[in-house]
């Protein structure tokens, strides 16, 4: 029986992966919305906004990546600018459900390893980049 | 000193320094994903994030019961997020017994796969392995059929070279900050007819602190994981499928992120028969690079 070397299953593996693992290119998925029952849910840390300073941490650490250090979202990751009033419209509720749950399908992971409270953190963080942000937007659930 | 003796020594300066110069550009300057999971054989449906290298090596040492003796089974994992719902893995692994020799035991190629775009209150995630191990393999990612043979000398199990497949299903769910994990797992050895082979794995585990410090610490609450796993074998179809005539451990499992790219990982495994090794102790360190593919196009000026 055929037994593949260590080095064609590794450069098979590597070469799929190189192909697969790019993403070909960000827009808005009008398919990632979040349940209405989770958009409508508030952020428990809202009337402390001391926490926001443990989002940041989070935020350098998980998202900074993607996102950039000032979510304005690095055009090579195709990432979304989370200072934009699309995103800065949407509510607490939908951002952490977009949080927990990412779009696989996008390139943006899951972060449910993430206790619930740091995912609540992260919202009230990503909030603090609204500056640049019109300031007539309101939250909509999606 | 000669000119020979001087042309080596720049040389090898040479070469440390561009190892240095690839380290800082992959993994020097950037901050990475918290939260490790603190298990040692039960997986969790969380996969690596797309591009990120995790570089891990992991020590299993078995206290040894009378007859047999004590050993070590390092080994080394490369796991690579290919995308957000597919991490591949390879692993090298190797084995010393006290009294006898140290042997390299073999490697193995895994692949996970999230099938599910969404998080759901169980989430399911598929695993397919390729190992090429002997017989003196020792590292018991996994417990199945009847366990490992840890008496016999490694000159009698090296040369047996066995070819696997072996699949798992892995369910996992997160409540209220805990997570579950359950494994069920099934091996057939292709280069022999064993029949199939069947092993198990539980665990649950939670952070030490949910809420996160506004201030870079080390000693933190939340950056322990603490949990327990159970798991074992199931036996075989060629032996007999059950819980009798196998091993199985409960272990409490601990991760400790060390530094922003790193974690600690500790668990004491005490068996619940005697069969197999009546303590395990396993130990495991990992380092994650962030955004791997973009920094080697870098390195290479492709685009990314």
């Amino acid at each position: 029986m055929w037994r593949p070397s260590i080095g064609t299953l590794f450069a098979i593996l590597v070469g799929v992966a190189a192909t697969l693992g790019q993403n070909t290119g960000y827009q808005q998925d009008p398919n990632w919305r979040a349940p209405d029952p989770a958009a409508a849910r508030p952020n428990p840390l809202a009337d402390k906004p001391e926490a926001a300073a443990g989002g940041r941490k989070l935020f350098h650490r998980n998202c900074v990546e993607c996102h950039g250090e000032d979510g304005s979202g690095l055009a090579k990751k195709h990432a979304a600018d989370l200072q934009l009033p699309v995103v800065q419209g949407q509510t607490d509720g939908t951002l952490f459900w977009k949080i927990t749950n990412g779009n696989t399908g996008r390139g943006m992971p899951s972060f449910s390893k993430l206790p619930e409270l740091q995912r609540w953190q992260l919202v009230l963080y990503l909030r603090t980049l609204k500056a640049t942000a019109a300031p007539e937007a309101r939250p909509s659930p999606n | 000193m000669s000119s020979d003796a001087t042309e080596l020594h720049l040389k090898g300066y040479l070469i440390l320094k561009r190892a240095i110069v690839v380290f800082l550009l992959l993994g020097g300057g950037r901050t990475c994903l918290a939260q490790e999971s603190p298990y040692f054989v039960t997986y969790d449906h969380h996969l690596e994030e797309p591009g990120n290298l995790e570089i891990e090596t992991y020590a299993t040492l078995g206290v040894p019961r009378s007859a047999q003796s004590f050993y070590i089974a390092p080994w080394m994992e490369t796991e690579y997020g290919v995308t957000a719902r597919w991490t591949a893995e390879l692993y090298l692994e190797g084995q010393g017994t006290a009294g006898d020799n140290a042997v390299f035991t073999g490697w193995r190629i895994e692949n996970r796969f999230r099938p599910w775009k969404r998080e759901h209150w169980i989430n399911p995630v598929l695993y397919v392995e390729y190992e090429s191990v002997s017989e003196a393999s020792r590292i018991q990612k996994e417990i199945l059929g009847g366990g490992p043979d840890v008496r016999s000398p490694n000159s009698e199990l090296q040369p047996i070279k066995n070819h696997e497949l072996e699949g798992k299903l892995i369910l996992s769910s997160t409540v209220r900050d805990w997570n579950l994990a359950g494994n069920f797992i099934t091996e057939k050895n292709v280069s022999r007819n064993e029949g199939f082979e069947f092993g198990y794995a539980f665990g649950f585990s939670r952070p030490l602190g949910t809420l996160a410090s506004g201030a870079a610490c080390r000693f933190c609450r939340e950056n322990f994981i603490a949990g327990v796993e159970f798991y074992g074998g199931l036996g075989s179809t060629a032996s007999g499928v059950g819980v009798r005539d196998t091993a199985h451990y409960v272990a409490p499992v601990v991760s400790w992120q060390v530094s922003e790219n790193s974690s600690i990982h500790f668990s004491p495994a005490f068996a619940l028969n005697g069969l197999g090794s009546p303590m395990l102790i396993r130990l495991g360190y990992s380092y994650e690079i962030h955004g791997l593919g973009g920094k080697l196009a870098q390195i290479f000026g492709g685009r990314r």
